[in-house]
């Protein structure tokens, strides 16, 4: 190795090189549909597809919550969408055998899905 | 014999120093590098057998430093690792086709190199410190009317809401973060691209162009942006050839 | 403790090296590329086999490039 690429560093270069050292691993985002898996896989990419959805949503009640342009009924009435939604995704999830790590899609250069 | 090219360099000033240059600068395993040129552009080749290149780690920074040679005199654009070609016409045609592409791109990247910033935003420091300012709750404006159930779901939207109140600070730290690195570099007048990437979005990638030998100005930079902001660190790398800012679609 | 410095600093250069050398550049199956708002999503993760990322992914399990 030639030169130092190094110019300036705060210290930081053991978290640095941990996280970038993860990004270089992608084997364990792939979704490989073969014959024998294509129950699971399939599901691990419809399942990715819906938790996505499911934190767009939640983001989105949130700011509406934040805003108080709601009701109590109205808030009342998300809490429980949203709650029912958040144990229906535990239940797949656990039905699958898949964790929240299991549902990142890495998209290369733009980084993971989530 | 394929051709693994590693990068297309500028002739326009001072093609014999290239051509004087090579035979000194070995390709991967040793192999000799030779030119194919087209108008004002070379190509820099090496003979390879498609089958027999190895796609390991030594091998990419051996390539890499070839093309890290080739830069310390020369613009170039450099390839990715694994560029072949089934031979010089090939290469030569390559050139022709995209001849108007890649002067541009030269002309962007002339005397310039890439220097990147990592930025480690520790988050779980941050939302601590943030954690404080996030103490309001959202309270039923009436009287609940139906006991406990409905208090279950106003409990629930109101740990959502404390947790989305935090990452929104979080969010907007970092955007204010790069909006401080994004009117640096404008003052330099340096092209860049900034993102976001790791698992959890908390490093803050920045890619630069700038000339070569102003190190010591980016270094000061950098420090004055990390005194401003304590929690956060910053590293900074380079010179690198100008790999992030190759605007490119090869036909 | 200085070792570890070292250590750490050689591997932040190494990784900077190959993230620019194996994910960006010039990319000769330019044709293949799909861009969407000037970000080149050459690779979607969900086993599209573009033949750029199929170079990839064998670089990175350490396989020859077999090409097709």
């Amino acid at each position: 190795m030639s030169e130092n690429k190094i110019l300036f560093n705060t210290g930081s270069l053991d978290e640095l090189s941990d996280e970038i050292g993860k990004i270089a691993r992608t084997d364990e985002s792939h979704i490989k549909l073969t014959p024998a898996n294509a129950d699971s896989g399939l599901a691990k990419l419809v399942l990715t597809l819906v938790e996505l959805i499911r934190k767009l949503v939640e983001k989105q009640a949130m700011r509406r919550v934040d805003g108080g342009s709601l009701s109590d009924a109205e808030i009342e009435r998300l809490g429980e969408t949203l709650m029912k939604l958040e144990m229906k995704m535990e239940e797949l999830k656990k039905h699958f055998n898949l964790t929240d790590r299991d549902l990142n899609i890495n998209l290369g250069p733009l980084g993971d899905l989530m | 014999m394929e051709l693994l090219v590693y990068a297309i360099v500028s002739a326009k000033n001072n093609p014999e120093k290239l051509f004087s240059l090579l035979p000194g600068i070995k390709g991967i395993s040793g192999t000799s590098l030779f030119s194919v040129p087209f108008d004002e552009v070379i190509a820099v080749v090496c003979e390879i057998n498609r089958i027999d290149l190895n796609a390991n780690q030594s091998d990419a920074i051996e390539y890499a430093r070839v093309i890290e040679s080739l830069a310390e005199d020369f613009a170039l654009l450099p390839m990715r690792f694994g560029s072949v070609m089934e031979s010089t016409q090939a290469v030569h045609s390559m050139l022709e086709r995209n001849l108007n592409e890649i002067l541009k791109n030269l002309e962007k990247v002339d005397h310039k190199c890439e220097f990147g910033i990592k930025i480690f935003c520790d988050y779980e420091k941050i939302r601590s410190d943030l954690k404080v300012k996030t103490e309001n709750i959202v309270k039923p404006n009436s009287e609940p009317g139906q006991g406990t159930k409905s208090s279950i779901y106003f409990d629930y939207v109101n740990q959502k809401l404390k947790e989305h109140r935090l990452e929104e600070l979080l969010m907007t730290f970092v955007d204010s973060v790069i909006a401080e690195i994004k009117e640096r570099l404008a003052r330099l007048n340096s092209e860049n691209k900034i993102r976001k990437i790791g698992a959890e979005k908390n490093i803050i990638d920045v890619v630069f162009l700038f000339k070569k030998d102003n190190k010591d100005e980016l270094i000061k930079m950098v420090e004055s942006i990390q005194n401003q902001y304590a929690g956060i660190k910053f590293v900074l790398t380079g010179p690198w050839p100008p790999y992030s800012f190759i605007d490119i679609t090869i036909k | 403790m200085h070792d570890n410095v070292i250590d750490r600093s050689k591997d932040i250069t190494i990784l900077e090296l190959l993230d620019r050398v194996l994910n960006k550049g010039v990319i000769l199956t330019g044709d293949i590329v799909i861009s969407v708002a000037d970000v080149d999503l050459v690779y979607l993760g969900v086993k599209l086999m573009l033949s750029s990322v199929e170079t990839m992914e064998q670089l990175k399990a350490g396989k020859p490039i077999i090409e097709k």
